[in-house]
């Protein structure tokens, strides 16, 4: 499965980072950066589902790869 | 399949001080229940909530608000527009919103709140909404916008109005739109020079200067903040000081593990939602939770019925400041998603934390809510007895 961010969508609000730490953080000018576009494994597709689902502006989707 | 009817009157003033029994009647006769009293299509599931604000494409915003007057009046504003409008609408509203435009800010709030709280812990007893919940956003909403004087004078007034006018057109409604008016008729004559340097406000005027954002839209960003950030905060922020004084249990957990502040902000927001109800109309028929909203119809998005749906939250009924319900509804979801929730969570979490540190518990007196068609708070609510930490 493949994260994807609609960039102009997203505002920052940070909560995808608290749910999914591993994948994806808030730079120094608060910019969300994804880690790891691309997961796999039960863990992590489960942490990227967490993520997309806490964004409260509905900015990030999981796709298949 | 046609949803199932019921005879509730939504803004009934009782089901207005005191809508969960209600939603909870709603809820389970069905994910969408048919007010005809209201002309309403109740939406009540969390699940269904969220799709239905998760899809402008089948929900429309343009006439979000419950009476035909208001829809008028908010033509032009990011919160009645649709996409492909509202995207470009919103990203010039969001532009001083976003958390990385307001981390300056974080530290004068915090500073602001626990000032206040201090002061009002030291006087031993308090009536919590004028000198906290309404003193405190409105002081920040202030600086923000770079207004003084007679505007602040008039901001709480005109706040409750710009909410209530979004109602059906009952005797609330009427008797506020006077008052809108004045908001809508200051912000759009205001100018740069009447907004402090520096502030937000001023910076937004001259954005429009600049040929940034386009020619008068700086009046209508102010409009927003003001209409749509001002009555949902001071409801939030009385709903703090009411929970921690009926849960002292929960007042000590947060002291105890100051970590909990953010979540114990969105437990407030999701026990107690301040915007009990919200439109969108369905642009054709379609088709939700297994029934069928026609086209046309206006949908009444009950926002504190989906925060209580047990179908999503265990024990939806207890307040419990461990739970970190970080995906409630109370500020929407979705593109038209809360602009100003990064100011409200800073907000909030400023007056959490301050009480956290400086209160050991609190003995409430008397309070009460007055019926209102889109707001819930408390329109007064007296602390007794202090006890300082
Ligand atoms: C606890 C406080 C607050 C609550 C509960 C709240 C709630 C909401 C909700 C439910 C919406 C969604 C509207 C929709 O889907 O049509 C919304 C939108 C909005 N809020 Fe808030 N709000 C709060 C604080 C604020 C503050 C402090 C500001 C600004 C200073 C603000 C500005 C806005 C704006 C501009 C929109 C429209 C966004 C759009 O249409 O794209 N809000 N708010
Ligand atoms: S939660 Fe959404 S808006 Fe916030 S940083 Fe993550 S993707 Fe962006």
């Amino acid at each position: 499965m493949r994260i994807e961010l609609d960039r102009p969508r997203c505002e920052g609000h940070g909560l995808c980072e608290e749910a999914a730490p591993a994948l994806m953080h808030l730079d120094d000018d608060g910019e969300l950066v994804i880690d790891s576009p691309d997961v796999d494994g039960e863990q992590d597709i489960a942490a990227a589902k967490a993520a997309v689902r806490v964004c409260p502006v509905a900015a990030l989707k999981l796709v298949a790869a | 399949m046609n949803p199932i009817e019921s005879d509730v009157d939504i803004w009934d003033d009782d089901i207005t001080v005191d809508p969960y029994p209600t939603y909870t009647a709603l809820r389970d006769l069905g994910g969408v229940v048919h007010l005809p009293k209201n002309d309403l299509y109740a939406v009540t599931r969390y699940d269904l909530i969220r799709d239905v604000l998760a899809d402008p494409a089948s929900f429309s915003s343009t006439t979000l608000g419950f009476n035909p007057m208001v829809n008028e009046a908010l033509q032009g504003t990011s919160l009645a527009s649709d996409p492909p409008v509202h995207t470009q609408l919103r990203a010039t509203l969001s532009a001083n919103l976003t958390p990385r435009a307001l981390r300056g800010l974080k530290v004068t709030i915090d500073e602001k709140a626990d000032k206040l709280v201090a002061e009002l812990v030291a006087t031993g007893s308090f009536e919590a909404i004028d000198s906290l919940a309404r003193a405190f956003p409105l002081d920040i909403v202030a600086d923000l916008i770079g207004f003084s004087g007679h505007v602040k004078d008039n901001m709480l007034r005109w706040g409750q109005a710009a909410m209530q006018v979004i109602g059906p057109l009952n005797h609330r409604t009427q008797e506020s739109f006077p008052i809108a008016g004045e908001l809508y008729g200051w912000c759009s004559s205001v100018t740069a020079e009447d907004l402090a340097p520096g502030s937000i406000g001023r910076g937004i005027f001259d954005a429009e200067a600049r040929g940034d954002i386009p020619q008068g839209s700086a009046g209508h960003i102010i409009h927003q903040y003001l209409g749509a950030g001002v009555d949902t905060t001071i409801a939030s922020i009385g709903n703090i000081v009411a929970l921690f004084g009926r849960h002292p249990e929960q007042l000590k957990l947060v002291r105890e593990n100051p970590e909990l502040v953010p979540a114990a902000f969105a437990e407030v927001l999701r026990y107690w939602t301040p915007l009990h109800i919200w439109g969108r109309t369905a642009v054709r028929d379609v088709e939700l939770g297994g029934v069928t909203v026609p086209a046309g119809a206006q949908l009444g998005i009950l926002l504190g019925a989906g925060n209580r749906d047990p179908r999503h939250y265990d024990n939806p009924d207890v307040f419990d400041v461990t739970r970190n319900p970080v995906d409630h509804l109370s500020f929407g979801y979705g593109p038209h998603g809360c602009a100003g929730q990064g100011l409200a969570r800073l907000e909030g979490h400023a007056i959490v934390e301050a009480l956290a540190r400086r209160v050991k518990s609190l003995t409430l007196g008397d309070g009460y809510r007055v019926p209102s068609n889109i707001t819930r708070s408390f329109e007064q609510l007296q602390v007794l007895e202090v006890e300082a930490a």
